[in-house]
């Protein structure tokens, strides 16, 4: 029995995604399950599609905001409304924000040349050596750290809310925007909190294809792979930013 | 310079992803008590709080006691 009372009371995991598909797997047939390749294939499959969107969106920057608008709506219906249509609805997610990456970038590029590549490369990178962390078992992700990571993701999703509101009143959180010590720690435990959201994802294909869910979740799995993907790559920009603007 | 090492950074981390994503993780990840439970364990948990027996010597309930 888990220390904290909410998790005895509660359960384990509050995703209505995650609960409702690992139920019931005995009766779905094997060439009907979740696999590792499957998932890995159509994570490579959303990639391409917003390297595609991201083409588009680096020539023309005007669709970056309707880009990042139509994906986070698509976004919220993929993970609330039915994750069984993550296959129709997460290719179009990774075109609409590979669209908006795309017009991010140019507008980074402009300001500081080079920046594009260093954060494509940084993103992957972290991708790759957490995989290995990862497979290997030098990061075990547990209870606790599940509930840590969620806690901070979402402690900082509300102090992006609230500096958005505050920003319509012509004031703000500074430190978030600053380029100051402050201002880059801040991007820096951003960062970290994202690259870490990463591990969480792995751990869920992992379980996922152990467990032989519905073929479908490959989807899902790859579509909470990509979500933290464009969020980890928006946090890199955002730090190679404050870090050249110095 | 710059733009060719990110570049096969990107490049060489994506091929790493692609193979290494397909190879199952370690015992040492996977065979372990501590592993996240991403069922729902809700109704589970919340029933064994609630345990139906009552510990104790059982008693014979007899009707006609009183009367």
């Amino acid at each position: 029995m888990s220390k904290h009372s909410a998790l005895n009371t509660f359960g384990r995991s509050g995703n209505p995604a995650f609960t409702r598909n690992f139920d019931k797997t005995s009766a779905i047939p094997q060439s009907e399950r979740m696999t590792l390749d499957g998932a890995v294939n159509k994570t490579a499959i959303l990639l391409s599609i917003c390297f595609g969107g991201a083409f588009i969106g680096w020539n023309m920057p005007a669709l970056a905001m309707p880009g990042l608008i139509i994906g986070t709506i698509l976004a919220f219906v993929t993970i609330f409304r039915n994750p069984a249509k993550a296959g129709t609805t997460a290719p179009f997610y990774a075109g609409f924000e590979g669209i908006a990456l795309g017009g991010i970038t140019v507008f980074a590029e402009a300001q500081y040349p080079g920046i594009g590549i260093q954060a494509i490369g940084l993103t992957f990178g972290i991708l790759a050596s957490l995989l290995f962390c990862y497979k290997s078992g030098i990061i075990k992700p547990t209870e606790n750290f599940r509930l840590m990571i969620f806690s901070a993701t979402m402690g900082i999703a509300i102090l992006y809310i609230v500096s958005f509101i505050m920003s319509f009143f012509g004031s703000g959180i500074g430190f978030i925007h600053s380029n100051g010590m402050f201002g880059i720690g801040f991007s820096l435990f951003v960062v970290g909190i994202a690259a870490l959201n990463l591990v969480l994802d792995f751990d869920f294909i992992e379980e996922g294809a152990e467990q032989g869910l519905p073929k479908y979740m490959e989807w899902y799995g790859a579509f909470s792979l990509m979500v933290t993907l464009v969020w980890l790559y928006i946090e890199i920009l955002r730090l190679l930013m404050k870090l050249r603007s110095r | 310079m710059n733009a060719i090492f990110f570049s096969i950074l990107a490049i060489f981390s994506l091929f790493v992803f692609m193979n290494l994503g397909k190879i199952k993780a370690s015992k040492k990840q996977m065979d372990r008590n501590d592993r996240i439970k991403w069922g729902n364990r809700r109704r589970k948990s919340f029933f064994k709080n609630r345990s139906t027996i009552i510990e104790g010597k059982a008693e014979e309930v007899k009707d006609d006691t009183e009367k």
